[in-house]
């Protein structure tokens, strides 16, 4: 077993406090997993405390390309999926109020 | 909006694309396609910034069984911990950069230990007293704040997110360094000489630590290309200067001597001016050829050989117990 099949990439993620996300620490290499989870309390939390700590090994995470990444940006405009797509709404509501509909008989 | 798939551009519109991208202050990845002048560069600088973190650890490592009181002993073995963490982050980002050229961690450490990879001039230096300490901590550390402070911006975002981790921790650094270094200068006639004794020894270490003002010092300066691709925004000299700006005031409010008849800030030229460093010196001394390099290089060899019991014992577990492990 050579150095670069002995050490594998992990990914290190932590919580810091309880009602926050888990956020991508930095990454090490490591033998297994244990080795990375101590190495990982070694070298990120001498410090802080946290409330949650995973490795994960970087080969089991579906990354982006750089392809993937670009074609991202070429998506089109998709204001209708949010609400700065609704915007006229309040001026709707206004017009409304000036001229009341009347209901049909 | 661009129109072109990225994977269809040629490998011009690949570096026009790359170029408009650090125009508009964007961060890349590791996977992102560079190129080799850039990825190179970033080998270049974050290979000798994090061996430097982990040789500049050494010599305070020294002082670690000698610290005066509990206090200082738990602070500088704290300290000396985070370099060591330091360094594990930078050699992260760099084993991502080379694996392209199928390098790894392992040739970074031969590299070092054949003096192929350079770490900074003062971590060349001896550290013989408890005032070198100080000094150390205090403006060696201050010096290396503000090189790295510069490069939080840099455009390589995995060493950008490195160094603002580095830079949280380098704050209590700072605040170390000035503890002891204020303790000596209010203690005893012999603390205040001893911390006189090391800034002499220092003053020049410090005012080369930030590399030649420009190519004509030492022959060729990679500062063009950093500043090119933004990995850095500012030159060797101006860090320099703002140094001084920095440091020479306390320095001296403290009734501390620099050992420099010329310096002074030139009003006129709003820039400080100073004695030229001695820079056949420095070209010696980085690479390699310094008073303690070689007692340190061996220091970090030996550790290395002395841990491989620890590496053997992992790689026969995992090969006997990889079921398990997963």
């Amino acid at each position: 077993m050579n150095e670069s099949e002995f050490y594998e990439e992990f990914e290190v993620f932590s919580r810091k406090r309880d009602g926050l996300p888990l956020e991508h620490r930095f990454s090490l290499t490591a033998p297994n997993k244990e080795m990375a989870y101590l190495l990982a309390k070694e070298n990120f939390f001498r410090r802080e405390p946290i409330k949650e700590l995973w490795v994960v090994k970087r080969k089991d995470i579906r990354m982006m390309n750089q392809k993937e990444r670009e074609s991202f940006k070429l998506l089109d405009n998709k204001a209708y999926r949010e609400t700065r797509g609704y915007t006229d709404l309040p001026k709707k509501w206004k017009e409304f109020k000036k001229e009341p509909q009347i209901e049909e008989a | 909006m661009r129109t072109i798939p990225f994977h269809q551009l040629t490998s011009d519109e690949k570096y026009e694309h790359f170029m408009e991208r650090i125009e508009n202050n964007e961060k890349m990845e590791a996977e992102d396609w560079m190129p080799d002048e850039y990825r190179k560069a970033l080998i270049r600088l974050i290979s000798m910034h994090g061996i430097s973190e982990i040789m500049g650890a050494l010599p305070e490592k020294e002082w670690v069984p000698k610290a005066p009181t509990l206090y200082r002993k738990l602070a500088i073995m704290a300290k000396v911990q985070d370099e060591m963490g330091h360094g594990q982050l930078l050699l992260r980002v760099v084993e991502d950069l080379i694996k392209p050229f199928g390098k790894t961690r392992e040739h970074l450490l031969q590299d070092l230990f054949t003096k192929r990879l350079k770490f900074h001039n003062v971590f060349h230096m001896p550290a013989p007293s408890w005032g070198d300490a100080a000094i150390i901590a205090w403006l060696v550390d201050g010096a290396a704040i503000l090189s790295q402070t510069m490069m939080l911006n840099t455009s390589y975002g995995p060493y950008g997110r490195a160094l603002k981790r580095i830079c949280q921790e380098e704050s209590f650094h700072a605040k170390h360094g000035e503890s002891l270094t204020l303790a000596l200068a209010s203690g005893t006639g012999k603390q205040k000489d001893m911390l006189q004794a090391a800034l002499d020894r220092w003053w020049e270490s410090l005012l080369t630590f930030f590399g030649p003002k420009s190519k004509q010092e030492t022959g060729h300066s990679n500062v063009d290309i950093s500043l090119k691709y933004k990995l850095r925004t500012k030159t060797n000299e101006q860090l320099r200067q703002e140094f001084l700006t920095k440091y020479v005031p306390k320095i001296e409010l403290l009734g501390l001597t620099i050992p420099d008849e010329n310096l002074h800030f030139d009003k006129s030229k709003n820039e400080w001016c100073y004695t030229e460093p001695d820079w056949e010196k420095f070209k010696m001394i980085v690479s390699g050829n310094g008073p303690e390099s070689d007692a340190r290089i061996d220091l970090r060899k030996n550790s290395y050989q002395n841990s491989q019991w620890v590496r053997d014992a992992l790689k026969t577990y995992r090969e006997n117990r990889s079921e398990l492990i997963g």
